[in-house]
């Protein structure tokens, strides 16, 4: 043991790279800046990836300013597509840390999407129209119907997980399946239409660009870097995430802590559906938000966070989901065919987690 | 087979852990390889091992230059190295573990279990080990897992064997299990090298000693020609102390009263009281219950039958965050595996327990952070660099402090200690005992769990014993001696 820790001391002296990776100088001193830091080399490959993405974008402008309306235009989307796994991305980074996992976060997306699109409903026969509340009221309490929705969805996996001591696997394998399922089936008869002002919480547009979404996302992302990093909350989810059973012997109330992570991945997933279904005023019961349990993890994983638990941040995440969207933006613009991206996106993850296994070694 | 190693240098940076070291060991001896945790011991033996390699130096075996470059290589050679985490797989059973790796078998390519269980029934006999081949590892006993695993090296041919501090975890009988067994390695021309901290069982179990001293060899030879206190000074550079520290005798209030606490199947009927300002000592072997009841007061163990008092009050208490508000501190044993959160720095470990008071408006205060933790450090005088440095880089001693700073900072009426000074070096562990005792003349009632008779001895003014989950006597003053102490702890 105690040449472990002399290891480690001596690398962080002089900075230096780990005896025993190979490899390149190059990818040598991105696992070294990854391990004392992964937020930074997350942040080095965003950059480089922004960098040949311009390139693949093209000069082919009149003038600068046709060029960089361009190159903005096309930021603004990529960041407007992602905002809603974004904000996911950010409660599964809570989750991962402290140890768990959420699959359910697609599904009860479409859960809650549904729910609130049956109490805003534009037709004359939505429960909260023949009660005569119609607009923003409506729009208001079917926003906070979703959120405490998402809460209570997330407060059952947590419960599940922390107090029945469910693996999280397992616990949101069931209630992605249970909350797809059962809003597929109710929802089969239900004709719901959106109102066309309710669309304006996302569509409404500033400066010319739909770009609310993402100032949705920056917010709540700012709102939980603080979270993660200032509060006994955040502190005590990577305490658990790291060694559960010392964070139970210093008196902290794990399964509370625990049971709030699933909760807040709830809540934010509640938040991603209001701004989905703002954004395309409907929601494809079917399909909708599927896939999203794997972006997110994705983010999580590329903006280095360990999925053993206890390691990870939250700016990291916000950067992994920037680089996942600059590769498909990217392998969009040189016209890689649609079915191959995805494995691009298998791809980058592997490659992250490869660079974080160095770091069982130290 | 005699294996030598010269001149072995070994530095991890700047650090030089192993300056210039010669060490041998052959057929038939036990060597005793001493020294306090960061000596270069384990480092010595992983370079053996196959695990590390010297930086200059070399390894002999019968006088024939060898290199290792992996475990497999060295394993190869005739040498094998038992680690502190056995290395047995728990759901398969004993010969299946013999073989792991190393299956023998069928023309078909199936496992021949029939061979195997054969192979293992002619290797046990052959060293008298009384274990049921067929039997599942996860049933087995500490010292009998230890057994099996000495068994696999020797199945893999090892005439050498190094033993990573094994009795660590063993209660004495175990302990003596393994001792026998031992004595027939040696009989049979095996040699090992036996890593440990534990005098008493050097002088009773090995033939030589070599003892390091920061990465240097202090001293060796044969240990009939020593003694316990002439090594511990060879360990430590000066000589140590074992007379009891002086006890102070105002007492105060009763701080916790136990009336009848039952838990089955680990501890029944105990009834004690605690005052401030004691420092209340409980010892007994392995599988005693101790832990149990002081984890029972910490709220770690759930329900429980019987009643806890805390300053005179009766209280049911259900987690340790209710223990934690009544006043109940609990550093618990096994510092790895239940206090150091590994991934967070030496300050957020040492402040985990009290953050949520730290706050404003819900953030935490960095500055008023930085300060306590910073007057903790100074208290106990906590060897470290910066407070953001990772908590691996602290020696254990340090590291233990920490977590006693962590607890310190929440003001505690009663102070539980589960084996305070498990795996830290002697000088570190006089500070300790220093700190318990300055705690206790401060007003603070104290619980010192150990399995370590002298160190009871040398803190406590009053013990129990326990055994097998009763009490079996509560000693103080003239019957408090290690030899009474070990009949109490053994059920005698």
């Amino acid at each position: 043991m105690s040449n472990k820790t002399m290891q480690n001391s001596s690398s962080g002296a002089h900075g230096g790279m780990p005896k025993s990776s190979g490899g390149s100088g190059f990818f040598r001193w991105l696992a070294a800046r990854w391990q004392e830091n992964p937020v930074y080399s997350t942040g080095a490959v965003l950059i480089v990836m922004v960098i040949i993405q311009t390139f693949a974008l093209g000069f082919d402008y009149p003038s600068f300013a046709d060029w960089f309306s361009g190159w903005s235009r096309n930021w603004i989307n990529i960041l407007r597509n992602n905002a809603s796994v974004g904000i996911v991305a950010l409660g599964m980074a809570f989750v991962i840390i402290s140890g768990g996992i959420d699959l359910a976060v697609g599904s009860t997306l479409v859960a809650v999407g549904a729910v609130m699109m049956v109490l805003i409903n534009g037709n004359v026969n939505g429960p909260l129209t023949a009660l005569g509340i119609t607009g923003v009221p409506a729009f208001i309490l079917g926003i906070l119907a979703a959120l405490l929705m998402g809460c209570l969805i997330g407060y059952l996996n947590g419960f599940l997980i922390a107090r029945s001591k469910v693996p999280a696997f397992i616990a949101t394998l069931g209630t992605m399946k249970i909350c797809r399922s059962v809003t597929q089936q109710f929802m089969q008869t239900v004709g719901v239409k959106v109102p066309r002002e309710f669309t304006a919480i996302a569509n409404t547009k500033i400066g010319g660009e739909i770009i609310l979404p993402v100032f949705y996302w920056l917010i709540i992302a700012a709102i939980l870097v603080v979270v993660a990093r200032k509060t006994p909350f955040g502190r005590h989810v990577y305490a658990i995430g790291s060694n559960e059973r010392a964070a139970r012997l210093s008196g902290i109330n794990v399964e509370r802590v625990k049971a709030l992570v699933y909760v807040l991945s709830g809540l934010l997933v509640a938040v991603a559906a209001v701004i989905n279904v703002a954004r395309i005023g409907s929601m494809d019961y079917a399909n909708a938000g599927s896939g999203y349990e794997m972006d997110a993890i994705a983010a999580v994983v590329v903006g280095g966070t360990s999925m053993s638990g206890g390691k990870g941040s939250i700016v990291g995440t916000v950067l992994g989901m920037l680089i996942i969207a600059v590769m498909n933006n990217l392998l969009n613009l040189i016209g890689v065919p649609p079915f191959l991206r995805e494995a691009f996106k298998g791809l980058i993850v592997i490659v992250a987690v490869l660079l974080q296994k160095k770091d069982k070694l130290a | 087979m005699k294996v030598s190693m010269k001149g072995i240098v070994k530095s991890f940076g700047a650090n030089n852990v192993l300056r210039q070291v010669d060490f041998s060991v052959e057929g038939g001896e036990i060597c005793a390889l001493l020294g306090e945790n960061g000596a270069g011991k384990s480092t010595l033996m992983n370079i053996l091992g196959g695990v590390l390699q010297p930086d200059e130096g070399t390894i002999e075996l019968d006088g024939k230059k060898v290199s290792f470059h992996s475990p497999a290589q060295s394993l190869h050679a005739g040498i094998a190295f038992i680690h502190q985490e056995l290395n047995l797989i728990n759901d398969l059973r004993v010969y299946e573990n013999m073989f792991i790796g190393r299956e023998i078998r069928t023309p078909v390519g199936l496992i021949n279990d029939q061979e195997e269980r054969r192979q293992t029934e002619d290797l046990f006999r052959r060293l008298d080990i009384r274990i049921d081949p067929l039997s599942k590892v996860s049933l087995l006993d500490a010292s009998y897992k230890q057994i099996v695993e000495i068994a696999r090296a020797l199945m893999m041919k090892a005439s050498i064997i190094i033993m990573d501090e094994p009795t660590t975890s063993l209660t004495d009988p175990e302990i003596e299990r393994v001792f026998d067994m031992l004595r027939t390695l040696k009989k049979q021309q095996v040699g090992v090298v036996f890593i440990s901290h534990k005098l008493r069982e050097v002088m009773e179990i090995c033939d030589t000693y070599a003892v390091l001293r920061d990465g240097v060899l202090v001293s060796g030879g044969l240990v009939r020609d020593t003694s316990i206190p002439l090594i511990s000074r060879d360990m430590v550079g000066h000589d140590v102390r074992t007379e009891p520290l002086e006890q102070n005798a105002g007492l105060g209030e009763e701080v916790l009263r136990l009336e009848d606490l039952t838990l089955e199947p680990y501890y029944r009927h105990i009834s004690l009281q605690v005052r401030a300002g004691e420092v209340l000592g409980v010892t007994g072997l392995l599988g005693d219950g101790r832990s149990e009841v002081f984890r029972t007061v910490f709220g770690d163990m759930g329900k429980y039958q019987g009643q806890i008092l805390i300053q005179g009050a009766p209280v049911r208490i259900r987690s340790t965050r209710q223990a934690l508000k009544m006043g109940v501190a609990y550093m618990p044993r096994n510092r790895k595996e239940n206090a150091i959160i590994k991934d967070m720095d030496i300050l957020d470990n040492g402040t985990i327990v009290t953050l949520p008071r730290l706050t404003r408006m819900g953030l935490i205060r960095r500055r008023q952070q930085l300060k306590q933790f910073e007057a903790q450090r100074d208290h106990l005088q906590i060897k470290m660099g910066s407070p953001r440095d990772p908590i691996g880089s602290l020696s254990g001693g340090n590291q233990q402090k920490v977590v006693l700073a962590k607890w310190l900072m929440t003001h505690p009426r009663l102070l539980i200690l589960d084996n305070p000074t498990q795996g830290v070096d002697v000088g570190a562990k006089e500070e300790i005992y220093d700190i318990i005792l300055q705690l206790a003349r401060s007003g603070v009632a104290v619980v010192v769990l150990s399995n370590e008779a002298q160190e009871i001895i040398r803190v406590c003014s009053r013990a129990l014993v326990m055994y097998h989950g009763d009490v079996r006597a509560e000693i103080a003053g003239e019957t408090m001696t290690e030899a009474n102490i070990m009949r109490l702890a053994t059920g005698g």
